[in-house]
């Protein structure tokens, strides 16, 4: 600390606010251009085909219509962050109902959507593959015939209808299930989800010259630049990539998407264009869904609750491409022994083909579902060793000096302070329950993502700063955190920073509002750009003041004597006449030591890098003479190292714990075929404000310093994993009668009361 | 075929020619050139467009612009006085209820309605009167605590009111 009171762990208002409350803040729809164009796709409408004839001439005559476009005008690439398995267009197949096979641009948008159902696309139906059972039957059609041909990142392990699997193993498994004395077998399904950003896509592109400005909803600005170049077969450098403000993502404009649809329709025109998703193509065609998943579950147990092994085999769904899905897999992968000592492990992991909406990673991708199977499979253990649920966890989470899965050796015991502290919070087993009602407990783990960063801070005449870096503000207020970081490196007030980001021109590279990176990797590199500022500050100060350096400090936008508060030069004075300019990147944590020793397929999350903590405990209301569930009280403890904006991180636990309320009991994606049954919002419902539960928040600090600012953590994904499993475990608490199936919507909690025999697959007993 | 459309907005007198099947939002957006208020479904169900019609909340996306002639209508951007913001948008960013901020345009106006027509308002009224806003970032409960908070201020008396 510099001044002589921390910002951090104050109240925090961010800056972008008052334009949001006013409407003045502007989003990518909202942007108005000079000539645009209005573009709209043409989609197959079908799960799988092959494309026998695409005709556009109709399309293109027609008024207002200044270009039709397919596959044909646009460079035959193949791409894909993991699995090169993609075109921009669909190139001979389609694979998905909503696989864009052409795309128009018009004066108006009705003239463009009249123009996009006049193009005629003869196809000659395939089988389709709608399930990862199916998909992974040696006599199931495969999606990609051509599967040998792609390219992929390194390390990929893939087989038809397969493109990633992987393998955990820890310990000797046969041995473990040998020690064990019960057993049991458990299988649970998740539909697919959706991230349901309430800004729906949208994209603007303009040419001029050989440089093109794409302004577009996305919260990768780096990775869909690299995307549209490689697509387009451009260099980088000839694409700008502007994000305006940001109306939500969840994962959901994470990765490359439409932006070099639209850079090619203005190339075309050289016009500007401007693509906007209706709400229905936000669920069909965002080809980012939340991975439906199975998840088999067997493990050994002694009589007094100690794990001995674990067999676990998870499928997801990806649909029909890749994406960048294979985050999902690998942390799915390691969520399956939850924060336990699990000594013998063997799981696998399967990312399968299937013909629907492709999926990717949706907030705490592959987290959620896990989470879920995991902790309800663990209440099941309890009872079958006849402990208090709680007193299970407690003889079996991970402490100070145990090893996870892969060999990392864990630093704090957070997992069980979590636990006692949500315990005490929502006074467990729960003294004021009312008929129908039970409490429900999930624990969970998490991981902060290490990757490269960068940023500038440069202090202005005025004595204000900015920090302008190419870290991308998703609505969290990561980015606008940022200025609490520099403010406390530089003894200044955090509103004294005005941020410059959402131009590739202008930042340094950031992977992007994904990960729940941005504070952990950007808030190193802003600090360490407002150290250069500090040091070239102090030694003008020191040859103005007559002092050494060390005597000096910078205090409430000052620079002053230590112990002479009076002999001070405000800083505004001293950056007026001088460059006060300093850039950051810092290095990334390594991952902490691990063992992948007979793992197979891994790619990159094999540990976790400063791992979180959580435990979320759900209060259940259920009526089981309609199998309606409401949800009065969640109690959410998580231990994120060192909160630095409480107010900010209380909003990512309430509105996570919120949308995985919708994800327990109301979101899911109904499948008839190849078609989605419900891409609207009112067959799709979220959590309203009158549904919405009281949310009990409560922070753990871990003193241990793990790598990121000031022994701060990822923040972001972590309360969407545990609130699913918590509130299973309540109803299942409730009734008597455990749901295998999310959403736990009225319809299976009615099925699971009244028929029970209705798709329960579990075997426990005697080993 | 195009009509002509008279009508106020945010005080003042607005007119443009428009074609039947137009929504006031697209007319707001597009002809009127306020685009605080937001399409995110343009089926009434996520509550980004909320506006004020005579002092009534409304789904912009789903009112034909026609049937505003001779009418008031009150975006977001007519919300704020002169001199700052209405305690609502104050008590919004005070409590950390915005985060993307896309839904906030509409639940300005949601909670601005309830408190024009019920100061007097407990946390069961607001959490109903928001029911047709859907904010997927902030879970709710900071922007229920902060129009319970605005609800008490004393300058949203009856000289705020429409």
């Amino acid at each position: 600390m510099t001044g002589t009171t921390s910002v951090l762990g104050q109240r925090f208002v961010r800056r972008d606010g008052p334009e949001k409350v006013t409407g003045e803040a502007r989003y990518t729809a909202d942007l108005a251009f000079t000539g645009l164009l209005h573009a709209k796709f043409v989609y197959a409408g079908r799960a799988h085909a092959r494309i026998v004839a695409i005709d556009t001439t109709e399309a293109a005559r027609m008024p207002g219509v200044h270009a039709v476009l397919t596959q044909a005008d646009a460079p035959l690439v193949r791409y894909g962050m993991f699995v090169k398995d993609r075109t921009l267009f669909a190139h001979e197949v389609v694979r998905f109902e909503a696989e864009i096979v052409a795309a128009v641009a018009a004066d108006t948008p009705e003239r463009a959507a009249a123009a996009a159902a006049a193009v005629r696309v003869e196809y000659e139906d395939l089988p389709a593959v709608l399930d990862v059972d199916a998909a992974l039957s040696p006599a199931a059609p495969v999606l990609h015939p051509d599967w040998l041909d792609y390219r992929t990142q390194d390390g990929v392990l893939r087989a038809p209808n397969d493109c990633g699997h992987m393998t955990s193993v820890k310990g000797d498994v046969d041995a473990g299930f040998a020690e064990a004395e019960l057993q049991l077998t458990e299988t649970y399904c998740s539909d697919m989800a959706h991230a349901v950003p309430i800004e729906p896509h949208a994209v603007v592109a303009q040419w001029q010259g050989e440089k093109v400005t794409i302004w577009t909803t996305s919260q990768v600005p780096f990775p869909a630049r690299a995307g549209v170049a490689e697509t387009l077969q451009i260099p980088q450098s000839n694409v700008r990539i502007v994000v305006p403000h940001l109306g939500g993502g969840f994962g959901g404009k994470c990765d490359f998407h439409f932006e070099a649809h639209v850079a090619l329709l203005a190339r075309a025109t050289r016009r500007p264009v401007r693509l906007v998703f209706s709400r229905r193509e936000e669920f069909l065609a965002t080809d980012k869904v939340r991975h439906a998943a199975r998840i088999e579950l067997t493990t050994g147990v002694k009589r007094d609750g100690t794990i001995t092994a674990r067999r676990a085999r998870l499928l997801l769904d990806s649909g029909a491409y890749c994406g960048d899905a294979l985050f999902a897999t690998e942390i799915g992968l390691m969520m399956v022994a939850g924060p336990y000592r699990v000594p013998n492990l063997y799981a696998e992991v399967h990312t399968v083909y299937t013909n629907r909406t492709p999926a990717g990673s949706v907030r705490a991708p592959g987290g959620p579902q896990t989470c879920w199977a995991v902790e309800q499979h663990t209440d099941e253990l309890a009872r079958l060793v006849g402990l208090d649920p709680l007193e299970f966890r407690r003889r079996n989470l991970v402490r100070a000096g145990d090893t996870g899965q892969t060999g990392q050796r864990f630093v704090s015991s957070s997992a069980q302070r979590c636990l006692d502290r949500a315990a005490e919070l929502a006074g467990w087993p729960g003294t004021d329950l009312a008929e129908g009602e039970a409490l429900g407990v999930a624990v969970g783990w998490w991981f902060s993502l290490s990757v490269p960063s960068g940023a500038y801070l440069k202090l202005n005449p005025d004595g204000t700063g900015t920090i302008i870096t190419g870290a991308q503000e998703n609505g969290s207020g990561s980015v606008m955190g940022l200025a609490l970081l520099a403010a406390e490196e530089l003894g200044m007030r955090p509103e004294a920073f005005s941020i410059l980001y959402q131009d590739t021109d202008a930042g340094p590279f950031d992977i992007g509002s994904a990960g729940s990176q941005t504070t952990f990797n950007n808030g190193r590199a802003v600090m360490e750009a407002a150290r250069e500022v500090r040091e070239k500050l102090l030694a003008l100060a020191a040859e103005r003041l007559e002092i050494h350096q060390r005597d000096l400090e910078l205090v409430d936008g000052s620079v002053r004597v230590k112990g002479a508060p009076t002999r001070s030069i405000p800083l505004a004075e001293i950056a007026a006449g001088a460059q006060l300019i300093g850039s950051g990147s810092g290095t990334p944590p390594p991952l902490p030591e691990h063992d992948l020793t007979g793992c197979g397929g891994r790619l990159g999350y094999s540990a976790f890098a400063a791992p979180s903590f959580f435990c979320h405990i759900a209060r259940v209301r259920v009526d089981r003479e309609t199998g309606v569930v409401s949800v009065p009280e969640v109690v959410a403890v998580h231990e994120f190292g060192r909160v630095l904006n409480p107010l900010g991180a209380q909003g990512q636990v309430e509105g996570g714990v919120i949308q995985s309320v919708g994800m327990a009991l109301l979101e899911g994606s109904q499948y008839d075929g190849g078609h989605q049954l419900n891409p609207g919002l009112l067959g799709y419902k979220l959590v309203t404000a009158p549904d919405a539960p009281t949310v009990t928040v409560d922070f753990l600090d871990d003193a241990v310093d793990q790598g990121g600012p000031h022994g701060a953590k990822a923040v972001g994904e972590p309360p969407v994993v545990g609130t699913p499993a918590a509130i299973g475990n309540a109803i299942a608490a409730a009734t008597g009668t455990r749901v295998r199936a999310l959403p736990m919507n009225a319809e299976r909690v009615w099925t699971a009361l009244h028929r029970p025999s209705a798709g329960a697959v579990t075997a426990g007993g005697e080993a | 075929m195009r009509y002509p459309l008279n009508v106020t907005v945010n005080g003042l007198r607005a007119s443009a020619d428009v074609e039947p099947h137009r929504s006031l939002l697209s007319v707001l957006r597009e002809e009127i050139g306020l685009t605080g208020p937001k399409e995110g479904c343009d089926d009434s169900e996520c509550g980004a467009c909320m506006v004020l019609l005579d002092g009534e909340p409304v789904n912009a996306c789903s009112y034909l612009a026609l049937q505003t002639d001779g009418r008031a209508v009150t975006t977001v951007e007519g919300v704020a006085p002169a001199d700052g913001l209405h305690p609502i948008q104050r008590e919004l960013l005070a409590a950390g209820g915005v985060q993307c901020g896309f839904c906030t345009p509409g639940i300005v106006m949601s909670a601005k309605a309830l408190l024009d027509r019920n100061p007097d308002c407990d946390e069961d009224d607001v959490r109903h009167a928001l029911a047709g806003n859907l904010c997927r970032c902030t879970g709710y409960q900071k922007i229920i605590a902060a129009v319970l908070r605005a609800a008490r201020q004393p300058e949203h008396g009856p000289a705020d009111r429409p």
